[in-house]
């Protein structure tokens, strides 16, 4: 028989499941873990090289204090946002879209078909290459989600394989009938004045940016209070219960994965209307990852991807000029943004449990 | 017979002396709380070599909680443990699975992929993989047998039904060396015909010299199946008595401390037929065909009962009823609307018909969302909350709150709480609040008093019998045949996916459950 003799109490710690954590708690331990992922990243930095003060000076100094560099922290934003809003609204419903560089590469597409043929009149031109970016887009993410919901396909592998056909039929064009005339280089003919998105007069910002805030607001009506939003929330939550309530759960679903294309494809177009001013190999790198890390830091919530987004631009802003003047590799920015994210994501731990010192 | 001696022969008088034996565990005075709320008030429990012991009472009575404390899962702030007359201390799992204490909880501790020699392994690792594995293999068969088990222990858990993975749970505490073996709530999730297997597993674990914790909310289980029974009420007991010395009523007098008695009480206005069922047969999604032939009316304002031992097509009728499962022939006539055969969900219940389904946490609740949004989604669906641009959510707060009220929810602090922390009586109630907020002229009922506690489940039939006065057709469909007595009007008996006889109330329970069994 075993006896079971306490002579000392021993303190230990206990994990516990919580059930419910208020929300300003929960933003607290968000902000929390934003704030360790940051402080590793500073340690990184350091031991690469970079002093503290040079990193304040580079990370907050000259971005903040020079309008050159706030505005191209708002330029790069623009697209971030709105990849930010096409993965946060597919996500929403929980279609798990990784294809948004093929979306945004057909974005691209379809703009400058509208550029290269010279459709429409010349006022109509940018409008027009809006909607075809808008519908290319779409188009990318037809197959994936038909695929889906008729057959059960894992979009996450159809759309994530897309991208690679995407590309594929980039290079296909650029090297091929879209190549220019006058460089003969592998990208399209520089866009007309009209085709470009108009500068707003301060320094190089210019219309992408009030594309992605009018973007911004309509997501935020559709998913915050619309009906649709509203429908949107238990299909997210749970799905099964939202069919037998009623909730045309394939429609719903169907909508989302759509204007997620229709997102991602206005980014191309924004990208290469506003930044590029045609359509190159390599325009798209990178906005698939960083919209899908925008929306996960977010919460999918469409005013929070707007902060995220600036914060994921300062970061690459800043990157370029440690990569020029501190010889850092621009490999260090994405990995200061994954640290962030894994430290966001260990905070949803926190949310869910507490640790406790018990007798 | 092995020379080895087993631990509890140790009192070496063979079978069990209920009346007379001294008890081998014993808590005395112990006392728990959670912040402000005191969950077990001075308990004393005692436990005797090879009975069952049911512990009985209203869901939040303490059972589980004081079941923990001896699990090792909870620490009493007061009282004493003695085993075996030895005083003990108990801060954790093993210490209690050193003194042979194991629990079997609600909530399985499984791991889905694994197969179940490997999950009963995990939580007994040692020696080599390959080598424990047969030996456990062994070691369960062993076990399983003297208990009349049946399980495949080499396919995966998720694979097995909850009763498979209810047994692989109790091999794992057997395995475990236990003979303190508590159980909570082991039938509330099983059929019938299931639950009578598990009663008699439990038996032969007694006679095989082990002493069984039977918490149950279920007075036929604690009366025919246990030795004695303790019934708790508000964190303490009430009294541990002998089943031959108490009458039902006198058990519910207890459990809830005032006498809960439903009687039947027939529709006085049945009227014209609201839904007609013709020769209606479905596949389940994966081809295998479980409705072959269901015929049956349902007038205004009565209560048809569908009895039937569970997987008959229960499930599969339910889902047919309410547009979730497409038919492969026959017909569903709605009154005034015709053939509503090949409706969508969502016209079905513009249609007004109402569904309570079983499993209300996956098919009748979004647990991550708030109470409010739960009440209201149907409503927001038929256009009463806003229009499409915009939401109108202090409408649909206020509707909230009049309803929470109206169908007494409790343990709702405010209308942004997420519906996942509502206890199962008042999720329950959550969900008819929505479903009768339409005034619905069908309502379909599945198990609507599972895992409910006698008030509660007193409670939804009240509100079943009212939505029947008010001239709705009610379809119950449940395995509990005391609840298809007590409140259907015309009663139909389900099996092997055809309703095999139809019997007018009041009717002889003893021709349902035949026809509940027959083959043919």
């Amino acid at each position: 028989m075993t006896d079971i003799a306490a002579p000392t109490r021993w303190k230990r710690l206990n994990l516990e499941i919580r059930d419910h954590m208020p929300f300003w708690q929960q933003s607290i331990a968000v902000a929390a873990a934003f704030a360790v992922g940051l402080i590793i990243s500073v340690v990184i930095l350091m031991i690469s090289g970079v002093g503290l003060a040079d990193l304040w000076n580079e990370f907050v100094v000259f971005i903040f204090t020079s309008p050159k560099n706030i505005s191209a922290v708002l330029v790069q934003a623009a697209p971030l946002i709105i990849v930010g809003l096409s993965a946060g609204i597919a996500f929403k419903a929980r279609f798990w879209n990784i294809g948004i560089e093929g979306q945004v590469i057909f974005g691209a597409i379809g703009a400058t078909l509208v550029a290269t043929y010279d459709i429409g009149p010349e006022f109509l031109r940018l409008p027009l290459m809006a909607i075809f970016a808008a519908a290319c887009g779409m188009l990318w993410m037809a197959l994936p989600v038909f695929l889906k919901l008729r057959l059960q396909v894992n979009e996450i592998i159809s759309t994530l394989l897309m991208n690679y056909i995407a590309f594929n039929f980039l290079l296909h064009l650029l090297y091929g009938p879209w190549q220019d005339p006058v460089s003969a280089f592998p990208h399209s003919e520089q866009f007309e004045s009209f085709e470009r998105l108009a500068p707003l007069g301060w320094q190089s910002l210019n219309y992408s940016l009030v594309i992605a805030i009018a973007l911004v607001a309509f997501c935020a009506w559709l998913l915050l209070s619309s009906r649709y939003g509203f429908l949107l929330n238990f299909v997210h939550s749970n799905a099964k219960m939202a069919r037998a309530v009623g909730i045309r759960v394939a429609l719903v679903t169907l909508f989302a994965a759509l204007a997620s294309g229709a997102l991602s494809g206005i980014a191309g177009f924004a990208i290469s209307a506003g930044i590029e001013s045609r359509m190159t190999q390599s325009f798209f790198i990178g906005f698939g990852f960083s919209g899908i890390l925008i929306a996960f830091l977010a919460r999918n919530n469409p005013l929070a991807i707007v902060l995220v987004a600036l914060f994921v631009s300062t970061l690459m802003i800043a990157g370029q000029s440690l990569q020029v003047f501190y010889q850092i590799p621009f490999a260090m920015v994405q990995l200061i943004q994954a640290i962030i994210v894994i430290c966001v994501a260990a905070s949803e731990f926190f949310i869910r449990h507490r640790i406790r010192w018990v007798e | 017979m092995t020379e080895i001696p087993d631990r509890n022969d140790a009192s070496a008088d063979g079978g069990p002396d209920l009346n007379g034996s001294d008890p081998v565990l014993t808590m005395s005075g112990i006392t728990k709380s959670f912040g402000d709320f005191l969950a077990l008030d001075n308990v004393d429990f005692d436990l005797k070599k090879g009975e069952v012991h049911a512990l009985l009472g209203e869901n939040g009575a303490g059972k589980s909680s004081l079941m923990n404390v001896v699990a090792g899962l909870y620490a009493a702030d007061h009282g004493t443990i003695h085993v075996s007359g030895q005083p003990v201390s108990i801060k954790g799992p093993s210490d209690a699975q050193d003194l042979r204490i194991g629990m079997v909880h609600q909530h399985y501790k499984l791991v889905m992929p694994f197969s179940a020699v490997e999950n009963i392994l995990l939580s007994h690792p040692g020696g080599s993989y390959e080598q424990s594995l047969n030996q456990m293999r062994e070691d369960i068969a062993q076990k399983a047998e003297l208990i009349g088990f049946d399980v495949d222990t080499d396919k995966p858990v998720a694979s097995l039904s909850i009763a498979e993975q209810q047994r692989v749970e109790i091999l794992k505490v057997l395995v475990a060396g236990a003979n303190f073996i508590i159980l909570d709530e082991p039938t509330a999730v099983l059929t019938d015909e299931e639950g009578q297997r598990l009663l008699n597993a439990i038996r032969k674990l007694a006679d095989n010299g082990n002493s069984v914790v039977l918490v149950t909310h279920n007075l036929s289980e604690a009366l025919n199946h246990s030795d004695r029974i303790t019934v708790m009420r508000g964190g303490r007991v009430v009294d541990t008595v002998l089943p031959k010395d108490v009458t039902p009523p006198e058990l519910t007098r207890m459990i809830v401390g005032e006498t809960i008695s439903e009687t039947p009480e027939l529709s006085k206005v049945a009227g014209v037929p609201q839904l007609k069922v013709r020769e209606l047969q479905a596949s389940r999604t994966d081809g295998l065909a479980v409705i072959k032939n269901v015929n049956f009316d349902v007038r205004r304002g009565e209560i048809y009962g569908i009895a039937g031992v569970g997987g008959n097509g229960q499930g599969e009728l339910v889902e047919v009823l309410t547009g979730l499962l497409p038919v492969t022939s026959g017909n569903l006539y709605l009154h005034e609307k015709g053939d509503i055969t090949h409706s969508r969900a969502d016209e079905r219940r513009s249609f007004g018909i109402a569904c309570i389904p079983s499993d209300r946490q996956t098919y009748a609740l979004a647990g991550g969302l708030s109470v409010s949004d739960n009440f209201a989604i149907s409503g927001v669906l038929n256009g009463s909350y806003g229009s499409w641009s915009r939401i109108d959510r202090r409408k649909m707060q206020s509707a909230t709150d009049a309803a929470v009220k109206k169908f007494d929810v409790q343990g709702v602090r405010s209308r942004t709480q997420r519906a996942a922390l509502l206890s199962g009586g008042n999720a329950q109630k959550l969900v008819i609040a929505r479903e009768f907020s339409g005034q619905p002229g069908v309502v379909i009922a599945h198990s609507p008093n599972r895992g409910l506690d006698v008030r509660a489940s007193a409670a939804v039939h009240n509100h079943l019998k009212s939505a029947r006065d008010r001239g709705a057709a009610v379809i119950l469909l449940s395995e509990d045949l005391d609840e298809i007595m007590l409140l259907s009007d015309r009663i139909g008996v389900m099996n092997s996916g055809a309703i095999v006889a139809e019997f007018d109330a009041p009717a002889d329970r003893h021709a349902i459950g035949k026809a509940m069994v027959g083959h043919d």
